[in-house]
């Protein structure tokens, strides 16, 4: 994750709550979904950026996770990602993050 | 009350998968607040 976003990402953690914020990834691969996921949970794995060191714990999902799925709308998911929805391996996805998230987050919807 | 209500939202997308835009459209009526929205490019 490119370092500028790394510090967005601290900043919004830090002023609304690691407990008030959602992360939702839509990553195209399963590597690169549970990289960033690891990222915001854990640090940065590469020790580069500003996340570097620092658990956010923070509470991350794939778009394709069935729970975040349930709360989108209808009728724009279907017009914006469903598509890309038949095209990627969808529970791949969501499952890599759940890794990251069940080992790493502090707190969960 | 969805789960999303009163929570606030990074959105990290990505131009081969699922861009920031699009996820913005989905969740806008959730109740939850975009606080940072990003889309990838790795081309």
């Amino acid at each position: 994750m490119d370092l500028q976003n790394q510090q967005r990402i601290l900043d919004a953690a830090q002023k609304y709550g690691a407990e008030n914020v959602i992360v939702l990834l839509g990553s195209a691969d399963a590597e690169g979904a549970g990289l960033y996921a690891e990222t915001v949970t854990a640090g940065d794995p590469t020790y580069a950026g500003p996340l570097a060191g620092v658990s956010l714990g923070l509470p991350v999902y794939h778009v394709f996770d069935e729970v975040i799925k349930a709360e989108a709308d209808k009728g724009a998911w279907e017009e914006q990602i469903s598509m890309m929805e038949m095209v990627l391996d969808t529970q791949k996805l969501a499952g890599s993050v759940a890794d990251m998230r069940d080992q790493h987050s502090k707190s969960k919807l | 009350m969805g789960k999303l209500s009163g929570k606030k939202l990074i959105l990290l997308g990505e131009r081969d998968g699922v861009a920031s835009p699009a996820m913005e459209a989905c969740f806008a009526g959730s109740g939850a607040e975009v606080v940072f929205s990003a889309t990838a490019c790795f081309v």
